[in-house]
């Protein structure tokens, strides 16, 4: 930025309790009194937030690397889509009918 | 110019070649991903503009924040330009993050180096005007930056979002400025009509000429998503009959709409006028620069004292 | 209370001071949203805007306040009217001029608005005491606002802050007129309308000021004598020239509906 005095807040908003905290976008302010002003005027004059959050943007790590985010080898055991089991349980439910006629 | 962020300079060409693979595919790009330089300029200049033309369509009806004639009329204009100075500062916050900084871009605009919206170096002459303006200007306005939701580069189409949210409110002020009047008396009616004769060239020229898709680089990297005349096509098929169902004469005796071709004829726009008015040559082009250049000087010395002695100097 | 059964001489001291209350805030507002669109930068520029919109809003809430009291229309007391027949305080009086000039205005009205509503709330008409109280919600971030950049400017170089003392020291005398006294007060006092005469309410105003200019290091304000009974009777030409602006469209077809 132009100046140490002016740098870039990104801003979370809240659009309900209990909703997640989801970025707005970001306004240039001098301090962090401004800040919270400027946040308030381009994300709340409508009533259309609960709750606003403001970082100065310094503040953010970054984290966008395929390799960790997106990696190659096969984690679907991890995800509920990973487990097929409607034809398993199909059969279970086959099987055990079938036992119960025969008790 | 330096960039802070992504690439310093071109890509390799395999590089550019995926990157472009990617964002035709409909992939998005983020600020900090790296890009080719022409992608970054050409992103760059178009939201420049448009941030421009916020900045700049914010003073026609600014003339009128303090002649609005009721209570709910005041609170309603002002707070529709101080949606426009909003749109500004989201859209220069885009373009900022692109690495040019925001006093540049101000300097560059006020120095007649890039432009703004042909429809914004126009006068307002009455209160009929204001109407006019939020509801069919805005409205074309509107149809443009729907398709731009769309754009290849994410912060520029997450900020269309916002923004056509926004301006939505503003098609509903002006056209119930405009149904206020025509439900007037006749020198009120008479206002509207005039204010529609008067936009409605420049109106037809917003969107600017046809051009071939297959040579329209913004296009075709969608940074936007439709081309000039489908934008108006657009506009014309949903506000046409919207003004006509109000006894208001469209001052072209060639607007039909044809069912078997289904598209709209016009008598062809004056792109002469548009290429005069958007170079700085249009009735108040240069007033309303200077206009600014005098706002901006007026209040340096507040950047000065809170931002540091080197912000926000316009540099020439 | 409402205002059914009030005395005639009660009721028109009421409509006196509604009708102050309305007008500081319309023309205030009116000349602070002459900043939107080229207010010194574009964050600040929003924010501006937000506090003038809020003033007009506040104007229109006393004036429909009034309309009912008196059976007449808020519009037409927004719009209708000859110069001379508005009651804002001189402070209101004086073009917008530079930023400097908006933060010393807009530090001395804040701090006197909200003596008068913390004032107003405790308000036997219940009618203005309900608005008194919504008010003071969104007055309170206003005073916030003017807080940062009465400090900011103070802090700030030579230039600034010979604007901002420049400023001060032109406004103090008209800002003592927001104060100045009401005709028919001593009924509006005596019914619990007013719950403290606006002598009282001054003395608290100039208290809170001082203190706040001392605080960020700013020279006190002169020591002044007894508030003119003019203050809120006296029009100028700045005036004058607003008034022929905000009357333009509504002059221009009498009687139609915008």
């Amino acid at each position: 930025m132009d100046d140490a005095h002016d740098r870039v807040w990104e801003v979370f908003r809240q659009e309900a309790e209990g909703d997640p905290m989801v970025h707005g976008g970001n306004v240039r302010a001098p301090d962090e009194e401004l800040a919270l002003h400027y946040a308030r005027e381009f994300y709340g004059r409508r009533q259309e937030s609960h709750r606003l959050w403001v970082v100065p943007r310094e503040a953010i790590l970054e984290l966008d690397d395929p390799d960790l985010l997106q990696p190659p080898f096969d984690r679907s055991y991890k995800r509920p889509g990973g487990y097929i089991i409607k034809h398993k349980l199909e059969a279970a439910k086959a099987r055990a009918s079938r036992d119960g006629e025969g008790s | 110019m330096r960039y802070p962020l992504g690439m310093q300079q071109g890509m390799d060409a395999a590089r550019a070649d995926a990157f472009y693979a990617h964002v035709m595919g409909g992939g998005k790009v983020e600020a900090d991903d790296p890009m080719p330089d022409d992608y970054r300029a050409a992103v760059l200049k178009f939201v420049e503009m448009h941030a421009n033309s916020e900045l700049m369509g914010v003073l026609p009806e600014r003339e009128w924040i303090l002649r609005a004639p009721t209570l709910r009329r005041k609170l309603a204009l002002t707070s529709k330009v101080q949606d426009e100075v909003g749109h500004a500062q989201l859209l220069y916050r885009v373009a900022e993050d692109l690495g040019k900084p925001r006093e540049q871009m101000l300097a560059d605009l006020l120095a007649g180096k890039t432009k703004f919206h042909n429809v914004f170096h126009y006068p307002t002459e009455s209160w009929a005007d204001v109407g006019i303006i939020a509801w069919l200007v805005d409205a074309a306005a509107i149809v443009s930056q729907q398709a731009l939701r769309d754009s290849s580069y994410a912060p520029y189409a997450r900020t269309m979002k916002k923004i056509c949210w926004e301006e939505s409110v503003h098609i509903m002020h002006g056209r119930d400025v405009v149904l206020t009047m025509m439900n007037g008396t006749d020198p009120q009616r008479a206002l509207v009509q005039d204010a529609l004769n008067r936009w409605w060239g420049p109106l037809m020229q917003m969107h600017g000429p046809p051009t071939d898709p297959a040579t329209d680089r913004d296009l075709i990297w969608k940074i936007k998503a439709k081309g000039n005349e489908q934008l108006r096509q657009e506009f014309l098929s949903i506000y046409v009959p919207r003004i006509w169902e109000l006894g208001l004469t469209v001052p072209d005796p060639n607007l039909r709409y044809d069912e078997g071709e289904g598209r709209w004829h016009y008598t062809e726009p004056d792109w002469n006028e548009l290429r005069s008015v958007v170079t700085g040559h249009g009735p108040k082009s240069q007033a309303r620069l200077q206009f600014r250049r005098d706002a901006r000087d007026a209040t340096q010395w507040v950047r000065d004292a809170i931002l540091g002695p080197a912000a926000g100097t316009a540099v020439a | 209370m409402t205002g059914q059964g009030l005395s005639p001489a009660t009721r028109d001291a009421l409509a006196e001071l509604l009708l102050t209350l309305a007008d500081d805030e319309f023309v205030l507002g009116f000349w602070d949203s002459e900043w939107t669109g080229i207010a010194p930068m574009l964050e600040e520029d929003v924010a501006m805007s937000s506090i003038s919109q809020d003033e007009i809003g506040h104007a229109r809430a006393w004036y429909e306040l009034l309309a009912g009291l008196t059976d007449d229309d808020a519009d037409r007391l927004a719009f209708g009217r000859a110069p001379g027949e508005y009651r804002h305080a001189a402070l209101m009086n004086h073009a917008r001029t530079d930023w400097a000039f908006t933060v010393a205005r807009r530090y001395l009205y804040e701090q006197a608005d909200a003596v008068r509503l913390e004032a107003l709330v405790r308000s036997s008409y219940t009618p203005a005491a309900e608005l008194a109280a919504k008010m003071r919600r969104e007055e309170t971030y206003h005073l916030m606002h003017f807080d940062v950049w009465l400090r900011r400017l103070a802090e700030a170089g030579d230039d600034a802050r010979g604007r901002l003392v420049a400023a001060l020291e032109r406004l103090w005398p008209d800002a003592e007129a927001i104060f100045a006294p009401l005709a028919g007060e001593e009924a509006l006092t005596a019914a619990g309308i007013l719950p403290e005469p606006l002598a009282e309410l001054g003395a608290r105003w100039q208290e809170r000021v001082r203190a706040g200019l001392a605080a960020v290091g700013l020279p006190a304000l002169p020591d002044s004598g007894p508030t003119p009974a003019d203050g809120r009777m006296r029009r100028t030409d700045d005036f004058a020239w607003l008034h022929g602006q905000f009357t333009m469209v509504a002059r221009s077809e009498v009687g139609a509906t915008w």
